[in-house]
């Protein structure tokens, strides 16, 4: 690699970097500092939380079935089952994920 | 107290730590694999994984570097892959409110979609408690990243087991998280207007640029019924 190709991809990682930390800071750059949050924004704060992490479960499954396309989304569901059913029942966090990860890989490996 | 802090943060992070030493290794494999030419690519692999910890970008950004791409694209580019970030720092504005700066700067830094998740799970009455709690949830998660990415540089593809599928332990920490928010009896309301909004999304678009979309609607949805989901709150909680 010449010396301005090495220059050139070091400027695109630090660009996408900073960009990244731009919007991870938006919200506190732009409400932050007052003396009272607008209610307004502590409204969306607190329904957007729960939205957004039932937003992602799906988008993860999705993408899931996307790259290992196993019994036409099977898999994603028996392992999301998997993880929900032991969460609900024992309330343990690292068993409901490591249970369902290996039904996963046991899935996606095998079929 | 910290030491406590410490013990809860590395368990709550376990799962996280799968997730990203798995996908951080194979960014990491994509790199080494594509550019080969580059200079010292466990280096590389380490500062670019250490500036952005961001899943997606880590990838793409090898092609970037690969095709040529104006820097303009490489800021839009990123924006609308990581536009949810801006609506994530809502929810945390309160309780960051009045640390020091480098502690809430580095907090911002290693805002991903797996430490806010932990971050909002995190329900601590003292402020400090909480904060402290979630500067070690962002070190440690910021680790496990850079961890599997340089580790995915050195390795370049030759891995002693079949982790096919380890990358599902991410999503399962998404769904626990979940399935213990629902009950909070308020929170399911506006969980099944994300869920509705995320399915939405994903008839009218392919799934890499669902998540855009979902957040718009979602939000327009929170914005519309805002005196609905108030009461709704009210009478819940």
């Amino acid at each position: 690699m010449t010396n301005s190709e090495l220059l050139r991809a070091l400027l695109i990682v630090l660009l996408a970097s900073v960009t990244t930390i731009g919007l991870r800071a938006f919200p506190f750059i732009a409400f932050g500092g007052r003396k009272e949050t607008p209610r307004l924004i502590r409204y969306l704060g607190s329904v957007i939380s729960p939205a957004a992490i039932a937003m992602l479960c799906i988008y993860c499954l999705f993408s899931h079935w996307k790259s290992y396309f196993c019994l036409w989304g099977g898999a994603e569901i028996a392992a999301g089952a998997v993880v929900v059913g032991l969460q609900l029942w024992k309330r343990n966090p690292l068993l409901s994920i490591i249970a369902g990860t290996v039904v996963y890989m046991v899935l996606v490996q095998n079929f | 107290m910290k030491k406590k802090n410490w013990q809860r943060a590395f368990k709550d992070t376990l799962p996280v730590m799968m997730g990203y030493l798995a996908m951080g290794a194979a960014a990491g494999i994509v790199l080494a694999g594509t550019l080969p030419r580059l200079p010292a690519t466990p280096l590389w692999g380490s500062v670019s994984s250490a500036l952005s910890i961001s899943g997606a970008l880590q990838f793409l950004m090898v092609g970037w570097i690969k095709e040529g791409i104006t820097l303009t694209d490489v800021v839009l580019l990123t924006v609308f892959l990581n536009l949810r970030y801006a609506m994530y720092g809502f929810s945390l504005i309160e309780r960051f409110e009045g640390i020091p700066r480098w502690k809430k700067w580095y907090l911002i830094w290693t805002l991903t979609d797996e430490t806010y998740a932990l971050e909002c799970a995190d329900k601590r009455s003292g402020k400090e408690e909480s904060v402290d709690y979630c500067m070690k949830v962002g070190f440690l998660d910021h680790c496990y990243w850079i961890s599997g990415v340089t580790l995915g540089t050195l390795a370049g593809g030759a891995l002693p087991f079949n982790c096919k599928g380890i990358d599902f332990a991410m999503t399962a920490l998404f769904l626990v998280i979940l399935t213990d928010q629902m009950r909070e009896k308020f929170n399911r309301l506006p969980a099944v207007t994300g869920f509705a909004a995320a399915l939405l999304a994903r008839i009218f678009f392919p799934v890499d640029k669902m998540l855009i979309p979902a957040m718009g609607v979602m939000t327009l949805v929170f914005l519309l019924a805002r005196r609905k989901f108030e009461a709704q709150k009210e009478k819940e909680s």
